[in-house]
């Protein structure tokens, strides 16, 4: 088990930096267009049509993205007063499930995206053209990776292993 | 057993949408006993349009009244109901959609997990401007107007020669206010109940489009009923047409009233002028022949 | 039992201290299940809460409020704040104060706001004899401002959660006095504690100088009137005015002060990802979770009750603000406003409260959350920058607190201070 885990580990380290580079070429690239459609808009008096569903697109895949990068690298995002106040086994037991649960919920998040995929493949985005289920992949990528990190994170609680080094305190910002 | 039928729309308590889905919901459990009732959701709480037809098609809601400008990526049909002047008059669009020609439309619908039910009014959709009125068609020259994010409005507005700047319900009356666009279009009741009246003060009477809503019901909750329920909500369904459609015709009233009191100035333009600009949009929408033939009928609808 | 299932498991999973995005989407999904719903509506829901353009204003504004701490904007801000107000008694905490209205006039983040004027100003607070509580209790205090003065996306947030039918333009107007009168009481407030503990002032460095600080702090201040006067004049949209903001910080940044290289950006770039991603999957979730309230019609419920405890308009928003303050202390801002918008603002219009009005309350409200422990993320990052405990900061920070108190009482009970600014404008 401990040497599975330790076979992946730089599979997964490269996937999450790999997303979070993705994630932000998002956010820039979303700044681009969004600043050239106030540009158009005003300066061209030719307001683009794609410009507000095609930010909404990158910003699918950069929420998605950055929150599968958040589920693996940060210790706790949640409310812990609770948590401390508890004894060790029983904080234990508490991140297991957490953890157990946020794997879960990206597992059924890839599944009903894919679902949801399927059922609006029919129709079709306006202005972009695209096929509606275009729309839910995010969901689907963002699910998986939500799932595969909740698990090594599970695995590292279980094993007692090294918790992977958060590369920066995540914030909930506000 | 009971059932109770959810059935979700956008607009407020009092809307005669919201008000026909009532009252068809009545005459469902008049003729059941009790066993079906309908409830309506409405003021968008259970999402927007987009939303609550995907809702409707996995069944997760039963019922769904909506305008047929959503379905045009979905339901080619639909696309030829919002083409604009294609009605002459509300009088040609009842005959049409009561007509065989709106059976099929809503026979369309099940293809794609839908039962439709009946069309509604929806009004005359006109131009209002914030600062420049519209009188004739070069007024629309380079204007910025607000479009619903559709293929259809986009080559509509491109084709009167504005700028077409599609934009969220939910901004254009900030929007309106500070200028980011100069106009928007739409019916007299949303028009008032909106308040962009407040700030788009001249509403020039286009009347470009007389889109139809329309009310479907999930294949799925519908598949559950027994086929005597099922006629039951069929004709309950048209019977609430009925009453939709003087609901429609008092609130068209009030709202203009309103607005006229609101200091509006209300335009008249010559209609011609602007269908004639149209051509583009049938060129670019109406391309295989059956919704040629499909045009064609309904152009041919005394 | 659908109540209590949607309500119990999330109270119960935030207990166990897992992330709020994930107790929000997992107490939907169990209700769903409850209830006998596809599950598939949980995701759809949770998909187009994310798909929302205005909500771009939220990675945009944090990512503009990086770039400006990065590139040397945030630090001239507040050296020319220095110079305007650190001759008074407690000088430091004084320039804090008017440094967190400088800089919350180009930010819409209180975060960002406690983390730029409080990463310069506390050590400098230290290091002059002023206690470091002290120092924390100002900027976290005085961090509240930046969600009151434009821009600010929480108020874009709310006219989201109304259902979009309140202007953004007019909130961003609202929000001025308040945030000027919030910043007012504030520096009274931190000019009687420093009375009493004897905190030293600065010298005044002299018109000239105040004048060169000035100069080189305009292309900051220019942002303000940028900002606000491109959305009054309909140059763009409050939601573009975020973007604009990146734009702006990013070329001063780079071609006027020069202090932003390619290092620094990715910084700022994985900076903006890190903290934001978690945030509006938040509002996704908050959006299925939202759902499920409004097809249990919790509204309804909550219209009932809160007219049952009174029809007099006084008490009933007595009641809100209550409400507010409590859920304020174990919510976050954003899922808070998505959440309790669309619950509370159909109550408070029925008694005649202006949607415009109860925007400005519910932000200063949440806002004052983020102060109070167990989840208040400002005095979190505020601790965290002065090296203290929350257990420390807490001891003195009771005087800031009936300030800003005091504060949301007026706004709450004097409309006025709201909707006269917007009423200009009409
Ligand atoms: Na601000
Ligand atoms: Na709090």
């Amino acid at each position: 088990m401990k040497n599975i885990l330790k076979a992946v580990r730089p599979l997964l380290a490269l996937l999450s930096r790999l997303s979070l580079y993705l994630a932000g070429i998002g956010i820039v690239t979303m700044t681009l267009i969004v600043g050239w459609q106030v540009f158009a808009r005003y300066i061209l008096n030719d307001t683009p049509s794609w410009s507000e569903p095609l930010s909404l697109v990158l910003m699918s895949w950069f929420i998605l993205l950055g929150a599968a990068v958040g589920v693996r690298e940060s210790g706790h995002l949640g409310l812990d007063i609770v948590r401390y106040a508890m004894p060790k086994p029983i904080q234990r037991a508490m991140d297991i499930t957490s953890m157990a649960l946020v794997s879960a919920f990206g597992g059924f998040m890839a599944y009903y995206g894919i679902l949801l995929a399927r059922g609006t493949w029919t129709a079709t985005i306006p202005v972009l053209g695209w096929p509606g289920g275009v729309d839910f992949f995010p969901l689907i990528v963002g699910g998986i990776m939500i799932a595969l990190f909740g698990l090594e994170r599970l695995a590292d609680i279980i094993l007692e292993t090294e918790h992977t080094p958060s590369e920066a305190d995540m914030l909930e910002v506000v | 057993q009971q059932v109770t039928l959810r059935s979700a729309d956008i607009h407020p308590d009092g809307y005669p949408t919201v008000e026909a889905v009532k009252y068809m919901g009545d005459l469902v459990s008049q003729q059941t006993s009790g066993r079906i009732k309908i409830q309506v959701m409405n003021n968008s709480v259970l999402g927007s349009e987009k939303d609550t037809i995907e809702q409707t098609r996995f069944g997760v809601i039963d019922l769904n009244r909506v305008n047929t400008a959503p379905f045009n990526n979905l339901v080619k049909e639909t696309v030829v109901l919002g083409l604009p002047f294609l009605f002459r008059s509300t009088d040609h669009m009842h005959q049409v959609v009561d007509g065989p020609i709106g059976d099929e439309i809503l026979k369309a619908f099940e293809a794609h997990g839908l039962v439709g039910l009946a069309f509604y009014d929806s009004g005359a959709r006109s131009f209002y401007t914030t600062k420049k009125p519209i009188e004739k068609l070069a007024d629309l020259k380079g204007m910025k107007i607000r479009v619903q994010q559709s293929d259809l409005w986009i080559a509509m507005m491109q084709a009167f020669g504005a700028n077409p700047t599609p934009m969220p319900f939910g901004e254009v009356y900030s929007s309106l206010e500070t200028g980011v666009v100069d106009g928007a279009e739409n019916n007299w009741p949303s028009y008032e109940s909106s308040r962009h009246f407040e700030v788009a003060k001249n509403f020039s009477m286009t009347e470009h489009s007389l889109t139809p809503e329309v009310l479907v019901m999930s294949k799925i909750s519908w598949d559950k009923l027994k086929p005597e329920d099922q006629a039951i909500l069929r004709k309950a369904a048209k019977e609430s047409v009925v009453k939709m459609r003087q609901l429609w015709q008092a609130r068209e009233k009030t709202s203009e009233d309103k607005v006229r009191a609101g200091g509006v100035k209300v335009i008249s333009v010559n209609k011609q002028e602007f269908a004639d600009a149209m051509k583009p949009v049938y060129d670019k929408f109406v391309t295989d022949a059956k919704m040629k033939d499909l045009v064609a009928r309904i152009q041919a609808v005394k | 039992m659908a109540y209590t299932i949607l309500f119990g498991s999330f109270t119960l999973l935030m207990a166990i201290g897992m992330p709020i995005a994930f107790c929000l989407g997992i107490a939907s999904l169990a209700t769903v299940l409850y209830l006998g719903l596809p599950p598939i509506v949980v995701f759809q829901q949770l998909n187009s809460g994310m798909n929302v353009f205005a909500m771009m204003a939220i990675p945009f504004f944090i990512f503009a409020g990086d770039l400006m701490v990065r590139g040397g904007i945030a630090g001239r801000l507040v050296r020319f704040a220095a110079g305007l107000v650190g001759h008074l008694r407690g000088g430091l905490g004084q320039v804090n104060i008017v440094a967190s209205t400088l800089f919350g006039g180009i930010s819409g983040s209180a975060v960002a706001d406690a983390s730029a004027v409080g990463g310069l100003m506390i050590p400098q607070m230290a290091a002059r004899g002023y206690d470091r509580s002290y120092a924390v209790n100002v900027t976290v205090n005085a961090a509240i401002i930046a969600l009151m003065i434009p821009p600010s996306h929480n108020m874009i947030l709310y006219s989201i959660a109304a259902g979009g039918n309140v202007s953004v333009a007019d909130l961003f107007t609202a929000g001025v006095v308040p945030g000027i009168l919030l910043a007012l009481a504030l520096m009274v407030t931190a000019y009687v504690v420093a009375r009493r503990r004897g905190y030293p002032s600065e010298p005044f460095p002299g018109l000239a100088n105040l004048l060169v600080h000035l100069v080189t702090a305009l292309p900051g201040i220019l942002l303000i009137g940028i900002i606000f006067g491109g959305v009054r004049s309909g140059i763009f949209t409050a939601t573009e005015s975020s973007c604009i903001a990146v734009l702006y910080a990013f070329l001063v940044a780079m071609l006027v002060y020069r202090e932003l290289d390619w290092a620094g950006f990715v910084e700022a770039v994985m900076g903006a990802v890190r903290t934001t991603a978690m945030v509006l999957l938040v509002i996704g979730t908050a959006a299925s979770f939202a759902w499920l309230m409004a097809f249990l019609q919790v509204q309804q419920l909550m219209i009932g009750a809160i007219g049952a405890i009174s029809d007099n308009p006084i008490i009933i928003l007595l009641v809100i603000n209550i409400i507010l303050l409590l859920l304020g202390t174990f919510m976050d801002m954003a899922p808070m406003v998505i959440i309790s918008t669309p619950v509370l603002l159909p109550v408070v219009k029925a008694f005649g409260v202006d949607p415009v009005h109860f925007g400005v309350v519910m932000i200063l409200n949440a806002g004052i959350g983020l102060n109070t422990p167990p989840v208040g993320t400002v005095l979190f990052v505020g601790c965290a920058v002065g090296g203290i405990s929350i257990r420390e900061a807490m001891r003195t920070i009771w005087p800031f607190f009936g300030a800003s108190i005091a504060v949301l009482m007026l706004v709450t009970y004097i409309p006025a201070l709201s909707l006269w600014l917007p009423s200009l404008f009409r």
